[in-house]
This record gives structure tokens, C-alpha cells and sequence, in this order.
């Protein structure tokens, strides 16, 4: 009966969304009455269409197992908040959650901005008509709210036990916050198509909300790595694989955006860019989800699937972009702005970059594509690596780099002025060589891509080292929020080569009471337990590990395997201290009665991550100062 | 040039859509199938309901064997349609894969059974070495070789669009 209502509340819900869409576009949306009567019916459906949400979650704490999803993911012994995340480990929960996030940022908006501008109300519109079509698709191809009558399972089926983790919980709804997010910019965008008035400035507004869904986007990817470090046993930060790949798109895109967007925020140059680069952001995102869902692509993420789906959601999206584009080729007269960009002003690196960005997604995307491709003509399979992705991004990253470096002295729509006596440029240039040398000379770091990472990374760290210089001592204004973030980026550059170039792996057979010897360590296989967990028993390992200087260690890495599902698990044991990690797992165990153990030293590793922190907080840091400004 | 801009990016965009509407047409999407062609195992296995064992020599001709198990949610929802197919004359064996064998056949007669008999694989070695992931998953076998494999529920689209055309082009279940 509960079920029922929740539906009901729903399809209610679909409604009225669809009613904010042809108000915001059929009426005179001049009038504020007009404004504030979509604003208002906006609000209701979206709580309405929360409370739906929030009897489903009630439903899944109480266990109530007639509704069929719930039964198939989740189950009595599972603690409180695993209960509340089976929500979200499979379509058709995580569907709903999306849709939930995607018309809570649209409620937030419609909350907190005030001005009644007609802008406002044709960005409502295009939010609802965004989110009705996601509605859709979850009540008529995957519907979370079919039952399971009469005879409902009585203890609910097993989930996932790789599922069963607290950061996997929190993964899907950051990145998935950090998805939709991007709906506001897009519908601002649209609105400002829709309305055709070059002197709006929607540009300024919407910064804030985009670098709030950058940084959230980034946090859901971070999480995802990390969890896929030590949950999987892969052992990497990043592994090419295809939904990291759509993941990153929309990341990429975002950054290029953000970094548009301050531009065209000052002077309209870069529109044609801001523009198209919010369509494409949210295009992305879009298109993350038609991959995982429609079954494309095998991956570790990808959800069980109805070529129904896949269908729908191309239309879809197919649809909603390609209206977007039409509409923007029509406008484009507007968008031209007829003030030139001055070559060697902050625009003309933005822009630069922007190119270097595009070339990054196009290559992605050709990665990505590039084995449907080549399956639909040849009809075999094929996949593309890390060779390919890493001869594109490290010269292209490196490049975007030093043109962020000259882009820090420049100014906007002014030449950039050299003045090579006494120039900051030069000084952290000087410093950077000296880095790289020594690195060269007494880290033994000698592969060319590595030496030129350092060096770039540097470069981008003591420049903006020189930049806080001068803001603390000389005054010198500086939005000091985007200056860390970009701290991050250097981090990032340099523990990203550093942990490819000094990490290793080796797997070793190895039985008990044994010693072997890895890159100065000495690793000694103690004992083996077998123990039993509440719904698995497990092969335990224990080994003492002896550094060169005598500290001695002890890691337990475990296998484990699951009893109702028979699924076999390895839980990595990990030894993390500054600058590496000693990653051990266990594999299986031959006839001879060794065990295969792998050893991996990953140096820098946490530095990726904290580095990518450092970019997040900054980021959110930054929306921050942006609002107290406008607001 | 603005227009060729125009044009450009609006022409590029639609046969991006097109190239996936193409794709997703085709029959290859359907991840969870397989078509590869591969000796069925051998195996001796106890049937669920006796101490007989079923060996190879009992499965001759053309059959479905359908990987199930009681605490599988998804099985109860496709063992419906694998009662109507039965209903139609098509011989299912059924795999119970690590399960008890009293949850087994007390789910067995709640549900109904579509199955010809069915094997007790507790420790999941036949399914093992035929590359079962989990449950549900279906097989079509031929004269000793699978011909078809699906991973997932079989429904009536699944058996339309995956299980119907190899049927047809093997001219297979026709004597009844």
C-alpha cells in the first residue's frame, strides 16, 4: 500500500515538473507573477517527489521486502546504513537517487537565487524538463517501485559483499551530486539562448554553482580510485578502464568550463566557448550515464541491462542535445562578441587551453569509442590502454601546464609584458631546473617524461609559491583559493610521475616460515589462519616485513569467501607511510604448497590523492568567496 | 565561416547519436550473451530429489539448462516464464547451484517445476567448468556442445531476440 503512495507521489511529481516546463516556455515569463507561480509549483513537486524518496528509504530500512527491488538488494542482517546504500548499489535504486539530486539542485537554485528575472524561470523550465525526462525513464523502463506479491522473500537476497563498504556508500551519491550539478549551468545557458539578450550576464551566477558540482565530480572520482585501490586489489590509482573514462570527460570538460567562465564572467569574449562548453559538460555527464546503463560497455560498474534503456535514454539525451545545438546555432549571431582577443592576454591562454582540453576529451572519447567501432565493422573485440591515453594526456597536460605558467603573469584583454630582470618567471624557472638536476642526479630518476613532469610541476608550484609571496607582502590581489587548487595541480603532476616512475611489483611464491628479499625488505611469510566472519570464512596471512633499517612490520592480507553466493574476495593488506605503500595480497596456492603473494611498493601514491583533496576543498573554498561577493 | 561552424558541429553531433543508435539496433547488445560454441563438461552429479546420478549421456539432443538456485531473488521472478516454456515442449534442465538441497525443493514446490529433472550441484563444479558467474544463467546445448549461452533473467524478450534466432537457423525442438 506504502509502495503505491510512494509511486503515486512520483507520477504526481512528473507532472507538475512538466507544468513548470510549459509555463516557463508557453507564458510570458516577463510577468512576475508568472515567475513566482513556477518557482512555487517547482518547490511542491520537488517535495513531493522527496517525500516519495524518503518512504522509499523508510521502506528499505524497515526491510520491507514486497517491493522487489529492495528484496533482490538488500537484506535483514545488513546494519542501518547499508540498508539505506543498497538503495543505490544497482539501476534502477541509483536512478532514482540521481533524479533526486538532479531536482534538489534545481530546488536549492529556485531557494536561493532571488531576482525574479525571466532567466530565472526559463532555468526552472529547463530543469524540469531535464528531470521529467529522467522521471520517465524511471517509471517506464526501470521502475523502483514494482512489488513483489504475494510471497515476499523473508530475509531479502545477499548483496555484493565488494558492495559492502563504507566508501563505496558514499561514492555513486558525490559523483553523482557532481553530475547533475551541472543542470544549472546548462539551464541557465539554455535560458539565455532561449531569451537571445547578449546583456544578460548569466555567466556570473552560474560560476558559483559549477565550481560547487566540479568539486564534488572530483571528489566522486577521487573516492572511486581510492576504493579501487583497496577494496579491488588492483593496486593503481587510475586504470583506463571505460567508465573512469565518462567519468572523466565531464571532468575535463567542467575544468575547461570553470576556467571559460571567469573569463566571459569579466568581458563577453569568451560566450561562444562558456556556451558550448555547458552544453558539452552536461552533454557528458548525459552520456556517462547512457554508457553505464545501457549494458555498452563491460566494466566493474556496469549495471545489469534492457536494451529498452539504452534506447530511451539515447533518445533521450539525443533529443535535449541536440535541440541545445540548434538553438545555439540560431543564437549565434548574439554570442559574437565583437571585441577581438588580445594576443598574449589571459583570454588568449584560456582559450589556448580550452583547444588542449577539447583535444583531451576528443581522445577520451575516441578511446572510448574506438572498440565499438571497430566490433560493429570487424565484430571482434578489442580494448584500448593506458599506452594510448598515455601518449595523448602526458605531452598534452604537460603543454596545458606551461601555458597556465605564462598565463599567471598575464592580465585581461592586455598583452602579456616581459620584464626579464627580477621576474618571478624566472626565478621559479631557475628553481625548477635545479630540482630536476638533482632529482636526475641523485634520485636516479632519468626516464625524459618524468624529468620534464618534475620540472612542469615545479615550475607550477614555486610560481604560485611567488604569487602567495606577493600577495602576503606586496598586496598584490589574488583569489587566493585558486591559486591552492592549482598547488593541487603541480602536486598532482609530480606525484603522478614519481609514483610511475619509482613503483614496483613483483609476485613471489612463497611458503610458510620463508623468507624472500624484495628491493631491501625482507619479507617473511609468519602463518596462516583460517577464520570464519559472520557471512564468510577467510584464508588469513600474516607477514613480518623488515625494512633495511630494522623496523620491522606485520601486514595481513585475507582471502575470502562468502558463503551464500560462494564469491571469492581478496582484502588487501596495505602499509602506508609518506612516501610509499607496501601493498600486499594474497592469490592462490599451488601444489607445492606455496602461496603466490604479490608485493607492490606504490610510491606517492597518497600524494595523488591528497593532492586532489587539496584541489576539492580549494574549489569549494572558492564557490564560497564567489557567492559572498555577488550575494 | 561561422556557418560551416555551425553546420560542422550540429552534423558531427547527429552522427555521433546515429552511430549508437546503429549500435544499440544491433543484436550485440546484449552483454550477458554469448554465442561461442564449446564442449558441454563432463560431469556426475546427484539429482535433487534421489541419489541417482545424471551423467552426460542423459542430456542427448537439444536442451536448455538453466543455472538456479533458491536464494537467487532474480530466478523467481524469470521461473515463471520457464514454466510457460516448459508448457510449450521445451526441455529445461535445471543446474542448482550452492545450494541446500531442502531450501531447494521446498522452493521447488512453492514455484512450480518447469524442469525435466533437475542436478544438485552444491560445491558448483559442473558450473565452474562451464563458466557460470552466478545465478540465473542459461545455456542452450546441442549434441554435447553449448551453442548459446545468456547471463541473466531469460524473459519473453530475452528468448525473442537471443534464444529464438540460433533456434531457428539450428532447426532445433521441431518434434514436438
Amino acid at each position: 500500500m506504502i509502495i503505491e503512495a510512494a509511486q503515486f507521489l512520483t507520477i504526481l511529481a512528473t507532472g507538475l515538473f512538466f507544468l513548470c516546463f510549459v509555463f516557463s516556455i508557453f507564458f510570458n515569463v516577463n510577468d512576475v507573477n508568472i515567475i513566482k507561480l513556477i518557482s512555487r509549483i517547482y518547490s511542491h513537486s520537488f517535495f513531493l517527489f522527496l517525500s516519495s524518496f524518503l518512504i522509499y528509504v523508510w521502506l528499505a530500512i524497515n526491510d520491507n521486502f514486497s517491493v522487489l527491488y529492495i528484496a533482490q538488494h538488500s537484506n535483514t542482517n545488513l546494519p542501518v546504513f547499508y540498508k539505506i546504500s543498497s538503495i543505490w548499489s544497482a539501476h534502477e535504486g541509483s536512478m532514482f537517487l540521481w533524479i533526486i539530486f538532479l531536482s534538489l539542485w534545481g530546488a536549492i537554485y529556485n531557494f536561493s537565487v532571488h531576482n525574479n528575472e525571466p532567466l530565472k524561470a526559463r532555468t526552472i523550465g529547463v530543469i524540469s524538463i531535464t528531470t521529467v525526462g529522467f522521471l520517465l525513464f524511471l517509471l517506464l523502463t526501470s521502475n523502483p517501485f514494482e512489488t513483489m506479491l504475494p510471497l515476499p522473500p523473508e530475509n531479502g537476497a545477499d548483496i555484493n559483499p565488494v558492495l559492502q563498504d563504507p566508501l563505496l556508500a558514499i561514492h555513486p551519491p558525490t559523483l553523482y551530486l557532481g553530475y547533475v550539478g551541472f543542470v544549472i549551468a546548462f539551464g541557465q545557458a539554455i535560458a539565455f539562448l532561449i531569451e537571445g539578450n547578449s546583456s544578460i550576464n548569466w555567466e556570473k551566477q552560474v560560476r558559483f554553482w559549477s565550481i560547487i558540482a566540479w568539486s564534488f565530480l572530483t571528489l566522486g572520482i577521487t573516492l572511486g580510485s581510492w576504493w579501487a585501490y583497496y577494496e579491488l586489489g588492483w593496486g593503481g590509482y587510475w586504470f583506463w578502464d571505460p567508465v573512469e573514462n565518462v567519468a572523466l570527460m565531464p571532468w575535463l570538460a567542467a575544468t575547461a568550463f570553470i576556467h571559460s567562465l571567469s573569463a566571459s564572467s569579466k568581458s563577453s569574449i569568451l560566450r561562444i566557448w562558456t556556451i558550448l562548453l555547458s552544453i558539452l559538460v552536461f552533454s557528458l555527464s548525459l552520456f556517462g550515464a547512457f554508457i553505464v546503463r545501457s549494458g555498452i560497455i563491460d566494466s566493474v560498474h556496469s549495471f545489469a541491462n534492457d536494451p529498452e534503456r539504452g534506447l530511451y535514454l539515447l533518445a533521450f539525451i539525443g533529443i535535449l542535445v541536440m535541440t541545445s545545438l540548434i538553438l545555439f546555432s540560431y543564437r549565434f549571431s548574439i554570442l559574437i562578441s565583437n571585441k577581438r582577443i588580445v594576443s598574449l592576454s589571459k583570454e588568449s591562454f584560456i582559450s589556448i587551453n580550452n583547444i588542449f582540453f577539447g583535444t583531451l576529451i576528443f581522445s577520451t572519447m575516441l578511446g572510448v569509442m574506438y572498440p565499438l567501432i571497430y566490433e560493429f565493422v570487424n565484430d571482434q573485440k578489442i580494448s584500448v590502454g593506458a599506452p594510448f591515453y598515455n601518449a595523448i594526456f602526458v605531452p598534452i597536460t604537460l603543454l596545458a601546464c606551461l601555458f597556465l605558467i605564462f598565463s599567471i603573469e598575464s592580465k585581461w584583454q592586455s598583452k602579456l609584458k616581459f620584464a626579464f630582470l627580477n621576474n618571478p618567471l624566472i626565478i621559479s624557472f631557475v628553481f625548477s631546473l635545479f630540482i630536476t638536476f638533482l632529482s636526475f642526479k641523485f634520485y636516479s630518476v632519468s626516464r625524459a617524461w618524468t624529468l620534464a613532469s618534475l620540472f612542469i610541476g615545479s615550475l607550477i608550484i614555486s610560481r604560485y609559491i611567488l604569487v602567495i609571496y606577493a600577495y602576503i607582502f606586496h598586496r598584490k590581489f589574488v583569489n587566493i583559493y585558486s591559486v591552492l587548487a592549482h598547488l593541487g595541480l603541480g602536486l598532482l603532476i609530480i606525484s603522478i610521475a614519481l609514483n610511475n616512475d619509482f613503483s614496483s611489483e613483483r609476485a613471489l611464491n612463497i611458503k610458510i616460515n620463508e623468507t624472500e628479499t624484495y628491493k631491501n625488505h625482507e619479507i617473511t611469510f609468519n602463518n596462516l589462519q583460517l577464520t570464519e566472519g559472520p557471512n564468510y570464512e577467510s584464508v588469513k596471512a600474516d607477514f613480518i616485513i623488515e625494512n633495511k633499517n630494522g623496523n620491522k612490520f606485520s601486514l595481513n592480507p585475507e582471502k575470502r569467501k562468502y558463503f551464500v553466493r560462494g564469491q571469492i574476495t581478496t582484502e588487501t593488506a596495505i602499509h602506508a607511510s609518506l612516501l610509499k605503500d607496501i601493498y600486499l595480497t594474497i592469490g592462490d596456492q599451488l601444489d607445492d604448497g606455496s602461496w603466490i603473494v604479490n608485493v607492490q611498493f606504490n610510491y606517492f601514491i597518497r600524494w595523488i590523492w591528497f593532492s586532489a583533496t587539496l584541489m576539492i576543498i580549494s574549489g569549494l573554498f572558492l564557490a564560497r568567496s564567489l557567492n559572498r561577493v555577488h550575494s | 565561416m561561422t556557418v560551416f561552424l555551425r553546420v560542422f558541429i550540429l552534423c558531427v553531433s547527429l552522427m555521433f547519436f546515429y552511430f549508437f543508435y546503429l549500435y544499440i539496433e544491433e543484436d550485440k547488445y546484449y552483454p550477458g550473451a554469448s554465442f561461442q560454441t564449446s564442449n558441454m563438461p563432463l560431469f556426475e552429479l546427484e539429482d535433487l530429489y534421489s541419489d541417482d546420478v545424471i551423467t552426460n549421456s542423459d542430456i542427448e539432443g537439444a536442451h536448455l539448462i538453466n543455472v538456479w538456485a533458491s536464494w537467487c531473488i532474480t530466478c523467481r521472478i524469470e521461473h515463471g516464464f520457464l514454466v510457460k516454456l516448459s508448457s510449450q515442449g521445451i526441455p529445461i534442465m535445471g543446474l542448482n547451484y550452492k545450494d541446500a538441497r531442502i531450501d531447494a525443493i521446498n522452493w521447488i514446490t512453492k514455484f512450480g517445476d518447469p524442469y525435466e529433472f533437475i542436478i544438485h550441484d552444491l560445491k558448483g563444479e559442473l558450473a565452474l567448468d562451464m563458466g557460470v558467474t552466478g545465478a540465473p544463467e542459461t545455456f542452450l546445448i546441442n549434441n554435447g556442445k553449448i551453442i548459446a549461452h545468456y547471463r541473466g533473467e531469460v524473459n519473453e524478450m530475452i528468448w525473442s531476440d537471443v534464444f529464438s534466432p540460433i533456434i531457428k537457423k539450428e532447426n532445433l525442438f521441431n518434434d514436438n
